[in-house]
């Protein structure tokens, strides 16, 4: 009974004893706060080897901030029209017919039918706005060519709303596209006008020719 | 001070009166500003415990953040809950206030420097501290709140049950220096450790360790904080109050400790005595003695964030059956040791030095502990079991 009452008092003080210890050395070990906003926990090398927890970042398939990559996009517009919420605008005019090549210089493929993808129009408008999206990720699977999709960035906020909508295609992009389109215009007026010209020809010649054997 | 204003050409009662106002306001707001920067010194101390960085946005490492909280908190709306005893409701804090500081009259800032050396000085310190619990009680019962309620009959079950304990702990030193006065407590301890009252004897050490524990008890602090057991009762007793009446009572919790570390200092650690060709240097004793009640409220912060908190009937437990019985041992054993030992100086100084050379070997063991922990923590967590070392 007494044996039992001198054991408490002991084990008492030799349990704070080590309790102390132990809080006082983590006093000194290297703090795990990473403070985020300011420290870049991606890219930064150090963290990411000294941090104890998971810096992997998100899944593969984590839909983030929407993307395009503008040489793939044939301005189809089937993500505006699949978009359940409209937050994407896409404004488009003529252009020569290209074929759109990926980063290893390959022809792009029509995921739904295996062909060739063909680009007759050049984007004049593309713009995604961030605060509407709900990052639904339909715009991702109907697209044809894969230009558009989701990345794993998660950070945005942004100081107003104007910027939370993306603009893809710049102003000076824009200004070549379309003069470029005038002048397919033009150029197709031009030969629709000499076509219509040669077959007018080509029936008076007819006319002729039929009044001849006439 | 006083006597700079009647040379002034003022009459010796107002002079008095002035001057007294002016050392009244010194030590008032000295207090404050001690209870406001503690509670971002026990912030980050926890912080750097738990290996987090704690509050350092506001000024420097944080260091304005007891400022901006105390705006925060003046500027919030002070409710008063429904059916509450609106009287006591708005008294209890000040209660709690005036427990703290009422402790600022006989408060020894260093050898020679407090406002008034009463010849009953300890015996007012723990009396007049003994306010709180009115003010917590009150605080309870007020506020319409069954959590309240718990935490002030628990903080009142506490108080008075440590107050003995404490009590008794602080008859070693009275029975070794002979006066209640703090100055004179102070007086008989000289400025090395084994002068201290704390190393006279193997019973002083025991007194101080029942002293130091039983006033953490008294000052709410964890492992003994149950009147505000955040888990249990939200925040006990303050559960109801906001604004500027939480702001007094948290900063009458954190002038507390700093009361605590300057008695436990003054009594037991040689307060600010400094060696005999430095004893005119107040200044510097001062320092010394801030030094000391730094360590102590360092310690007490750090208990806090080791220890889990006491069931209640384990606090009780402590203090009835292991703080108590060992007060009076130590007190008995004191007095008998110094009725044998009288007039044999020789001994006495031997054994205190033999006390400190003991707390040096364990100051010693315990950085070794301190080095095996710090190299245990530095390994990965994820790291497999074949790569952490056996210790």
């Amino acid at each position: 009974m007494m044996g039992a009452y001198f054991q408490n008092i002991k084990n008492g003080f030799t349990t704070v004893f080590e309790g102390m210890s132990i809080t006082f050395a983590t006093m000194f070990v290297r703090k795990e706060t990473v403070q985020y906003p300011e420290v870049d926990i991606t890219s930064n090398k150090t963290i990411a080897e000294k941090y104890k927890g998971s810096l992997m970042g998100m899944p593969d398939n984590y839909r983030g901030v929407l993307i395009l990559e503008n040489g793939l996009c044939t301005a189809c517009q089937i993500c505006q029209r699949t978009c359940p919420i409209d937050c994407i605008a896409i404004e488009n005019a003529k252009c020569d017919k290209t074929k759109p090549t990926d980063k290893d210089g390959k022809p792009v493929l029509n995921r739904f039918t295996q062909k060739e993808a063909i680009k007759t129009r050049a984007l004049t408008r593309f713009d995604i706005n961030i605060a509407k999206c709900m990052f639904c990720g339909l715009c991702e699977a109907a697209c044809p060519t894969g230009a558009i999709h989701h990345t794993k960035q998660f950070e945005m906020n942004r100081e107003c709303q104007e910027d939370l909508v993306l603009r893809f295609v710049s102003d000076g992009e824009k200004e070549i596209a379309v003069k470029r389109a005038e002048e397919i215009e033009a150029e197709a007026e031009a030969k629709k006008a000499a076509k219509a010209e040669k077959e007018k020809e080509a029936k008076e010649k007819e006319e002729q020719e039929k009044g001849a054997e006439e | 001070m006083d006597a700079t204003l009647i040379s002034l050409g003022l009459n010796p009662m107002p002079a008095k009166i002035i001057s007294m106002v002016i050392i009244c306001l010194i030590v008032l707001i000295a207090f404050v500003t001690i209870g406001g920067v503690l509670t971002v010194v026990e912030r980050r101390i926890s912080g750097f415990m738990q290996a987090r960085l704690g509050p350092n946005r506001v000024g420097p490492q944080g260091s304005l953040q007891w400022l901006a909280d105390g705006i925060k908190l003046i500027l919030k709306e002070d409710l008063i809950p429904d059916g509450a005893d609106r009287t006591l409701f708005k008294i209890a804090p000040y209660f709690c206030l005036i427990g703290v500081f009422g402790t600022m009259v006989v408060f020894p800032w260093g050898s020679g420097v407090m406002v008034a050396d009463l010849n009953v000085g300890l015996f007012y310190f723990i009396s007049i501290t003994a306010l709180v619990v009115f003010g917590v009680l009150m605080a309870g019962w007020s506020s319409n709140n069954k959590w309240s309620l718990l935490g002030g009959m628990r903080a009142a079950a506490q108080i008075v049950s440590y107050e003995i304990p404490v009590g008794m702990g602080l008859l070693v030193p009275i029975l070794f220096s002979g006066t209640l006065s703090m100055g004179g407590i102070m007086a008989v301890q000289g400025w090395a450790p084994w002068e201290w009252i704390v190393f006279q004897s193997p019973f002083t050490v025991m007194s101080f360790c029942i002293f130091f524990i039983g006033s953490l008890a008294e000052a709410n602090r964890t492992p003994f904080d149950l009147p505000e057991a955040e888990s249990e009762l939200v925040s006990g007793y303050c559960t109801e109050y906001t604004g500027f009446r939480y702001a007094v009572f948290f900063l009458s919790e954190w002038a507390n400790l700093f009361v605590l570390g300057g008695l436990t200092t003054a009594v037991f650690l040689g307060g600010g005595n400094l060696p005999d060709f430095l004893a005119d240097y107040t200044f510097l004793s001062v320092l010394v003695y801030m030094a000391k009640v730094s360590v102590i409220i360092f310690v007490v912060i750090w208990l806090r964030w080791t220890l889990p908190r006491f069931r209640i009937d384990q606090l009780m437990n402590l203090s009835w059956k292991y703080l108590l019985p060992g007060a009076f041992v130590a007190f008995l054993g004191q007095a008998i040791y110094m009725l044998i030992t009288q007039h044999i100086p020789a001994v006495q100084t031997t054994v205190a030095v033999l006390m400190f050379l003991v707390f040096v070997f364990i100051l010693i063991r315990f950085f070794i502990r301190v080095r095996v922990n710090m190299r245990e923590q530095q390994i990965p967590v994820n790291s497999p079991a074949s790569d952490v070392p056996l210790t």
